[in-house]
Order: structure tokens, then sequence, then C-alpha cells
């Protein structure tokens, strides 16, 4: 069994009467020949990790191996548990999430991929946020990852998750659009409402290019993770107040293919362009290449 | 349909910074492990192309070198790779090259292995995501894909026939 596009993926929701996250797991059970206990149990090992990473990532004031990046989070974790921010509770909490997973993937930490290790951050942030201020059970949590699972796997074999292939809008773009139909569905929203959900997100990501500095997954990618997260609470907060895409998701995937698949190769991925090109950018990746084999 | 599963998508489990830089890496490391049942004593690895612009950065050394020690893609001991190799007598060196002349892919290494008589020289790639392939083995081109979630020592079992036993040593072996 497979579904090949969210058209498909809405219409078994509808047939069957159930939430994207039930009709993924449903598949994986198909598919495998394994039992749900099990498939959801390989699920919450995964989710597992991704708080293990964040308790470490959280107050590791080191920096990364290149010197670019590392001691964020911590200043993130004090300046949210002590002021009013003000992007409020729910994107608050989650910027300290992602961002504590994101550094540790810059220091060699152990990270889930979701899709890949360069957008690791966003999925533990806002399901991490949700646990914290809406009290959301761990096995809700696994039913979330199922959901932004479904959504992924759509998005992956239609268009591209990772930036040497379509741009960081495949990366990034794709874990938001992911996380913000997990916040829709865990808020007991329609899978409908999921699917526009990840279009908007989507949308708002679309022809972001791959540019790491020095080819390093650290600038820009740990403040795009970071970003990704409330981008994701507000196209969550705008599908669930009835606002829908108006492009069709899957419309919106393949437009992301499409621009991706225009992108020159100096934006995905090999530090060519954008930001790694800056003078700034340029002068991190010489003395890289200075301490080349040295570190 | 490249991606079947849900765990393609939420995973694998793995070591940072990237999956096509380390996890897929170590894998490759892993299956040099495997095939020699142990860590080599001796490695001589050559990185090519983008591998050997970013290695230090994205830890593909450490990634492939913590490979050859056993590790897998989730060890956090990967990053402390290079101290466990000179604890556990794995002597290494690295050249950097290019291109690669087997296989036309910019995340490509090649190592040469020797574990007291045995040696093996094998080439890798990583795909990316976590998926890497073995495309060498001594002087054949072969085709052993290798995902993260891979039984690596059942997998080998079929290519222990590369294994060569050298008849005069050059090195000496401390393991
Ligand atoms: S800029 Fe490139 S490497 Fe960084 S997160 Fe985006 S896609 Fe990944």
């Amino acid at each position: 069994m497979k579904i090949e596009s969210m058209k498909e993926l809405l219409q078994r929701c509808e047939e069957k009467g159930k939430t994207i996250s039930e009709v993924m797991l449903d598949m994986e059970v198909e598919n495998s020949g394994k039992t749900r206990e099990t498939l959801i149990d390989k699920m919450t090992a995964r989710l597992q990790q991704m708080k293990n990473t964040i308790e470490l990532g959280i107050q590791d004031k080191s920096s990364s191996p290149s010197g670019i990046s590392g001691g964020d989070a911590v200043r993130v974790d004090e300046y949210v548990k002590k002021e009013t921010i003000l992007s409020g509770n729910y994107i608050g909490d989650a910027m300290r999430f992602s961002i504590a997973t994101s550094e540790s993937n810059a220091k060699m930490g152990i990270i889930v991929a979701t899709p890949t290790a360069g957008a690791a951050g966003v999925l533990p942030g806002i399901l991490f946020s949700l646990h914290k201020n809406d009290n959301t059970p761990f096995e809700t949590l696994v039913e979330g990852l199922f959901t932004a699972s479904a959504l992924g796997y759509v998005i992956a074999n239609r268009s591209f998750i990772s930036g040497a292939a379509g741009g960081c809008q495949a990366e990034v773009g794709s874990a938001t659009a992911m996380a913000a139909g997990a916040i829709v569905e865990l808020k007991g929203g329609s899978p409908e409402q999921a699917v526009h959900a990840a279009a908007i997100a989507l949308k708002s990501l679309l022809g972001l290019v791959c540019d790491p500095v020095a080819g390093l997954v650290e600038v820009p990618c740990i403040k795009r993770n970071v970003m990704g997260t409330s981008i994701a609470f507000s196209a969550a907060d705008l599908s669930l107040a009835g606002v829908k895409s108006r492009i069709p998701c899957d419309e919106v995937i393949k437009a992301m293919y499409d621009i991706g698949s225009e992108m020159p190769r100096t934006l995905k991925e090999t530090a060519l362009g954008g930001l790694a090109a800056t003078e700034t950018g340029q002068q991190v990746k010489e003395r890289m290449y200075k301490k080349k084999g040295g570190f | 349909m490249e991606f079947k599963s849900c765990f393609d998508i939420i995973g694998p489990i793995m070591v940072g910074p990237s999956s096509s830089h380390t996890a897929g890496v170590v894998s490759i490391g892993n299956f040099i492990y495997e095939l020699l049942g142990g860590p080599p004593g001796y490695a001589s690895i050559t990185l090519y192309d983008s591998f050997s612009e970013t290695h230090s950065g994205h830890g593909t050394d450490k990634a492939l070198v913590g490979g050859m020690l056993g590790m897998r893609t989730n060890d956090s001991n990967i990053k402390s790779a290079v101290e466990f190799a000179n604890k556990q007598g794995l002597n290494f060196d690295i050249q950097l090259q290019d291109y690669c002349p087997y296989f036309s892919h910019p995340n490509t290494v090649k190592v040469e292995a020797e574990r007291h008589e045995y040696k093996i020289i094998a080439g890798g790639v990583s795909l990316g995501g976590g998926l890497s392939k073995i495309f060498l083995l001594n002087e054949k081109i072969v085709d052993i894909p290798i995902s993260a979630n891979d039984n690596v020592s059942t997998l080998v079992q079929s290519y222990t026939s590369y294994v060569k036993r050298q008849t005069s040593l050059g090195g000496s072996y401390e393991d």
C-alpha cells in the first residue's frame, strides 16, 4: 500500500473516518508486517531520543568544532524562563527546544533526522512545547510523529527533502510543513485542516535556498530550525481558524519541486552562494581550510 | 516512491551534523569493521571531493574511524572516535583528493584497512539521508547498499571472500 498525494491521504482518512496519524500507522502495519505495538514502540524510541537531545543541548554552553555555533540554546533558555517573551509560551518553548536540538546536531550529538539532520530541530521543538504547555502526553506526541511522517512521506516522494537536491525549502520547509500539520492534528483539527496548515507553512518557505557557511550545518541552519517552529505554529493557528490554502497542498509541493529544480547549483548545499558567499562566510571557510584535518 | 516507511522520514536516530557527511559514513566504516571481524590495526583513508573539503567540520573522519571501531550511527562516542582509535590501537592516516576515480559522487571515500594478516580495500559513497553504498572491494566494482537500520554483520557474510590474507606483513599490529 502506498499513498501518492495529499488528496489521496485525505480520501483515505475520510473513507475510514480516521486521522492522518492512524492512516499512516495502518499503512506501516500493512507494509512492514509488524504489529502496531512494535511500530509504536519504535516511534516512541525516536521521541525519547528527541527528549534526551533537548535535555543535553539546553544546558550545553560549548561551541561546535568549527567555532561558529553553540551557546545560544542556554541564552534562549534563560531568556524564555525569565522574561515575558514576545512570541508567547508555545513559540518561546519551541524556540529553546529546537535550538537545543540543532546545536547538539552541530556538535555531533545524537539526533533524530526529521526528515534530515539539518532540519532535526523543528519537530522536537513543537512537540515538546505542546507537551509543556498543554500537558500533551507522550503517547499523543507519538501520534503527532506519525502525522508528521505521513506528510513528509508524501512530500519526499513527490518532491525532495534534502538541501542538496532542492534547497532549504526542501529541508526546513518540509520539516515545518510536517510540524504545522502535526500541531493541527494534536490540537484536534481535521485531516483537511492539517493538510492546509502544511500547505500554508510550506508556501511561506518556498524558494528558500541552501547556503550553509563553509558547508557546515550551522549557519544559517540552526536559526532556520527555530524560525520553522514559529511558522509552524502560525500556519497551524491560521488553519485551525478555518483559513484554507488557496493553492492545494499537492500543487504547493509541485511548485517546491519546480523551484528546487530550477535553483542554481550554487544555492544547493555547495556553499558557493548566498550566505556562504558573503564576506564573513568566506572568512569562516578560509579559517576551516587552514585548520583542515586539524580539529 | 523512494521513501517507503514512516521511519524513513522520522529517523534514523543518528549522530549529527549531517546525514550524508556523518551518519552514512559511519556505516561505511562499520562495513569494514564487520568484514575484517574487528577493528583494523591500520587504515589508510582517502577522502574525495566534498568529503575532502568539509570533513573536519562534519566529523567525516571521526565517523569513518568510529565505524571501523564498531560504533553504529547512533553511538555518542563517535565524537571521540580519534581518542578511542588511539586507545584501541587503530592507526590511520588521511589523504585528501579532489575527485574519486572509481565513482562519480562528491561524497566518496576509499579505505585500505589491515587487521592482523588480513587486508581489504573498500570504496564507499554516502548518498544522503543516512543511506550509503560500498562501490569498490579490492579492485572490483560492487554495489552494496547499506542503510542505518541494516544489520551490517549479516550483510558482510556474502563478501568475506574479498578479504585477502597477506603472506608477508608490512606493518605491525597491536589490537
Ligand atoms: S541551509 Fe542547507 S544545510 Fe542548512 S538547514 Fe537549510 S538545507 Fe540544511
